[in-house]
């Protein structure tokens, strides 16, 4: 349960798959090529301020851990990564300089060499966002060898530079989605094409995982607003057999966007009863007890009956004062110095609404 | 005749000391109860760069420092400077009440004292309507705040500062702290924000009620027989520029003795100077404008050295009763039947005999220092040897802290750390934006630091329990800890996914395992936040844990105790040590330097 609050105070307030279609200004094909090629040439401007730095027990060089060593993120350079930098967004050019370093450690070996590259265009584009020295990267990387090429990745970059064809292009290639995360349906639901990514997940679904394929369908329909259906995908998710690994994750994250969708997205105050709802969420220091007034098709009134919060300042009465005046729960800003408490009496507000609904 | 004569004949006789006390006493309390009031200060709505609400809110309302009397107690200053063999500041604060008082002998006691005029106040309603108490002769009590100066004193001098539990400021500060500040705390922001007593508080409490059941006695019997700060005064009434004098035409009528607040009129009226705190009541009352305050050395047409007698030609109001008292005043009179000297050579030897004793005694019951398990002390605080002998325990620390970080220690350390701040982190963390305690301090045991210093001087470090902490234990995901170190400003916990499952080829699992925190030494200041927040949620709220899996610990290497010096200095000479470190390393891996290059040429 406190991994679904905690996954909800996220998934309320942001969109539940990663796109903005809207941040990257159209470019054409021969625009984004020459951004690729620009950036991917020349060193980030951050470059010369962040120096390289890493654990003085870490290994370099990729040495694959012998098998059943466990996990120890001090020493292998890949599970670092994983384990450090992925986690810390104040470590993530830290990572980077640290990738590139290890280019020059590995020269001289070209399956390490290439290891280095793919990992590059991973960071840069899973962590700092930087689509055009990510594509750089992960086609440097699949240049050298064919077995690392990322052809859905790069896609993806093109998509979020701007050329929306160029994913397309990439995209109708593939009938199915053979990905471990079905890379393939959800770029089709980014860039808006929920059909043809529903019609890869039913295939999908037939050939290969069929939890994946449902619960990239059901985000895919969160995305497109159609959340009825998106919550029968996530249900399909859950009836799927295992409970292990990444099964058991895309349970987990089936079961967080379900609550998400009924607390936030399906919130509709025209179809609450009059009356007051009571919920709760923890806050700084114990339960946030909230009491909603609905009347009329409105929030009236937001109350916080009881509390043990110490750090609360103005929140207690700022929060619901920006909720009434908001009339949702969607996108409140919470009280600089409380935020806790803040989030808090948005959790509960949400969830004491959505208690009411008919 | 004035009706204010009959009602509050002392505001009639000597109304400008009363108007003085009335003045001190509110500005006592407007400093302890509104400018030491933290919870006025807000943030910023949309604050840029570091919060500094609580600092800004303390500054902008201490337009008198917020320590002024504790400052011009001598006995604070003094004993913490003897005791630390150091300059303290508030020294030239006690010289400055010490210079006036040359002129106005033992003023403070009279017009200054916030205790004093409370104490004047419990006389006035309570002491003298209940009579049966009454002391009407001399002990060896009269020289007691003599013994318990020279006892603090040597104390001091061997390096234990036990000035603090009967010094009057202090007495009176942590009684107020003790009885009134959890009423205001609990009226105001709710009764759960007050923090539970501990047995120290209920001794510190009967303490301050026991000064004022010494009233009972006799009126200000505190100030006349026992408070030490006032034999700071008595002492230097030695050096006096002015004195009481009576003239000649003393008609013997005993009124100035009935009506003296501090026994300081003999029996033949003439002045114990070591005692007479000028209030200058006895001259309002004289019939025969006997009474004079005038120079010490000025010798004309004095009252000469006679026996007393109780009798007066003059009838009406003002006459005498048959025992030669005055009908209307408390038999306050008898008391200054004693002639003579009050020093008692057998009284000082007795009193530093048995200071000495317990300076022994309590070195031998506490141990060193060392010894023990170092507590968290405030932000700033000078090294813990020092602390102890600087630390007064007025406990305006306390009052001063949002939320009640700091919080008295008890008895279970020994009478030498008995009242001193200890952080609390269980039950609330160190505000970023807040450096009140230094500003309040009156001894420098907790140094006034800008926040800019206070924001990175170390008062301890956060040490994660890896079998407790609930992600390192593979149990819930959890990141209450980061969470608020992040939200305060310090990012002094980072994350690691600890407990990841691997699938084929040893590729980790996406999701799997949980995100643990892990403490950058160089960043956490121990400001607490981190473990009150998992102790008020992960053990108390849901109990999943005993204790809180993050604690503060202090102790060397873990925390800064600077007796002067920077503390952006130190933090500064530590980053560039860390980078030196970190160049060694890459220079050790054999590259090349100016190789770690963004494309390097053989890709190109």
């Amino acid at each position: 349960m406190l991994l679904i609050l905690c996954q909800l105070a996220t998934a309320g307030q942001a969109t539940p798959v990663s796109s903005d279609p809207a941040a990257a200004k159209p470019r054409t094909k021969a625009e984004v090529e020459a951004l690729i090629a620009a950036a991917g040439t020349t060193p980030p401007a951050w470059w010369s301020s962040t120096p390289v730095s890493y654990p003085p027990t870490l290994d370099l060089t990729w040495k694959k851990p012998p098998p059943n060593s466990g996990w120890d993120p001090s020493k292998n350079l890949g599970q670092y990564i994983w384990s450090v930098i992925n986690e810390n967004p104040g470590k993530w050019k830290e990572g980077a300089r640290l990738l590139h370093y290890t280019l020059e450690v590995n020269k001289a070996d070209r399956g390490k060499l290439i290891q280095s590259m793919y990992a590059l265009g991973t960071l840069y584009h899973n962590l700092l966002q930087d689509y055009a020295r990510a594509a750089f990267w992960w086609r440097k990387a699949g240049a050298a060898d064919d077995e690392w090429a990322n052809p859905i990745g790069v896609a993806n970059c093109c998509w979020k530079l701007g050329c929306k064809e160029m994913a397309k292009e990439a995209l109708t290639k593939y009938g199915s989605d053979d990905t471990r995360h079905g890379a393939v349906i959800k770029l089709w639901a980014d860039i808006g094409e929920f059909d043809s990514a529903l019609k890869v997940a039913e295939t999908k679904a037939r050939e290969d995982d069929a939890y994946m394929a449902w619960l990239m369908a059901g985000e895919t329909c969160r995305l497109a607003g159609r959340y009825k259906k998106a919550l029968a995908y996530y249900g399909k998710v859950l009836t799927e057999p295992g409970d292990k690994g990444d099964i058991k994750q895309s349970k987990e994250r089936a079961k967080a966007s379900s609550e998400a969708i009924k607390v936030y997205d399906l919130l509709d105050l025209k179809r609450i009863p009059d009356g007051t709802y009571t919920s709760n969420s923890y806050g700084y220091a114990g339960q946030v007890f909230v009491a909603v007034t609905v009347k009329g098709g409105r929030i009236e009134s937001v109350k916080v009956p009881r509390h043990q919060e110490k750090q609360y300042y103005g929140s207690l009465i700022e929060t619901p004062r920006r909720i009434i005046e908001k009339q949702s729960v969607k996108g409140i800003d919470t009280y600089s110095s409380a935020t806790i408490t803040s989030e808090a009496i948005i959790n509960a507000t949400a969830k004491a609404l959505s208690s009411g609904m008919k | 005749m004035n009706p204010l004569k009959k009602t509050l004949p002392t505001w009639y006789y000597a109304p400008l000391r009363r108007v003085v006390q009335s003045l001190c006493l509110l500005l006592f309390l407007v400093l302890f109860f509104y400018v030491c009031w933290p919870y006025s200060a807000r943030p910023a709505p949309h604050p840029i760069g570091w919060p500094s609400h609580y600092a800004d809110g303390l500054r902008a309302k201490e337009i008198v420092e917020a320590e002024s009397f504790l400052a011009l107690d001598p006995l604070v200053s003094f004993s913490g400077a003897l005791a630390a063999r150091a300059w303290v500041w508030s020294l030239a604060w006690a010289g400055l009440i010490l210079a006036v008082c040359l002129l106005v002998p033992r003023g403070f006691c009279g017009y200054v004292c916030p205790l004093g005029t409370l104490l004047d106040l419990f006389d006035w309603a309570l002491g003298k309507r209940i009579t049966r108490f009454l002391l009407l002769r001399d002990g060896w009590w009269v020289q007691l705040k003599y013994y318990l100066l020279l006892g603090t004193l040597v104390a001091a001098l061997c390096g234990v500062l036990l000035s603090g539990f009967v010094a009057a400021i202090p007495v009176l500060t942590r009684g107020l702290l003790f009885v009134l500040a959890p009423l205001q705390l609990g009226f105001l922001r709710g009764w759960h924000q007050v923090p539970p007593f501990n047995a120290g508080h209920y001794v510190s409490v009967a303490l301050f009620l026991g000064v004022f059941a010494l009233g009972f006695w006799g009126p200000r019997f505190w100030c006349r027989y026992v408070c030490p700060s006032g034999a700071v005064f008595s002492v230097f009434n030695l050096l006096r520029v002015n004195e009481r004098k009576v003239a000649a035409n003393c008609v013997l009528c005993g009124k100035c003795s009935a009506c003296c607040p501090f026994d300081a009129i003999q029996a033949d009226f003439k002045t114990r100077t070591a005692d007479c705190a000028f209030c200058k009541t006895c001259r309002g009352v004289c019939p025969t404008d006997a009474i004079k305050f005038a120079s010490r050395w000025d010798n004309v047409d004095w009252k000469e050295e006679e026996e007393p007698r109780y009798s007066s030609p003059e009838g009406g109001e003002h006459s005498p009763s048959g025992d030669g008292r005055p009908t209307s005043e408390r038999p306050a009179a008898l008391w200054g039947a004693r002639v003579g000297s009050r020093w008692g050579r057998r009284g000082f030897l007795a009193g530093a005999l048995g200071s000495l004793l317990v300076v022994l005694g309590q070195r031998r019951l506490c141990g060193s220092v060392s010894k023990t398990i170092p507590l968290v002390r405030p932000p700033g605080s000078v090294p813990e040897e020092q602390f102890l002998q600087l630390c007064i325990r007025c406990g305006e620390c306390f009052k001063v802290c949002p939320n009640n970080v700091l919080q008295p220690v008890g008895f279970e350390r020994g009478l030498d750390e008995l009242w001193t701040p200890k952080v609390v982190a269980n039950w609330a963390g160190c505000e970023s934006s807040c450096n009140a305690c230094g500003q309040v301090c009156p001894t420098g045991a907790v140094r006034a630091l800008p926040l800019k210093e206070k924001r990175v001087a170390r008062m301890g470090l956060a040490i994660v329990n890896q079998e407790a902490c609930l992600p390192y234990a593979g149990l819930q995901p959890c990141q209450m800890c980061v969470d608020e170190c992040s939200a305060a400003g310090y990012n002094a916990i980072e994350f690691m996914r600890v407990r990841v499952e691997t699938g084929d080829e040893g590729a980790p699992i996406e999701g799997s395992g949980f995100v643990a925190p892990v403490v950058v030494p160089g960043k956490c200041v121990g400001c607490g936040l981190c473990q009150t927040r998992c102790y008020q949620i992960n053990a108390k709220s849901k109990g999943w844990l005993r204790e809180s899996a993050i604690l503060v610990a202090a102790g060397s290497g873990k925390e800064d105790r600077l007796l002067h010096g920077s503390y952006l200095e130190l933090r500064r000479r530590e980053a560039s040590r860390r980078r030196q470190e970190q160049q060694q390393q890459i220079n050790k891996s054999g590259l090349p330097p100016g190789q770690d290059i963004y494309l390097p040429d053989f890709l190109k």
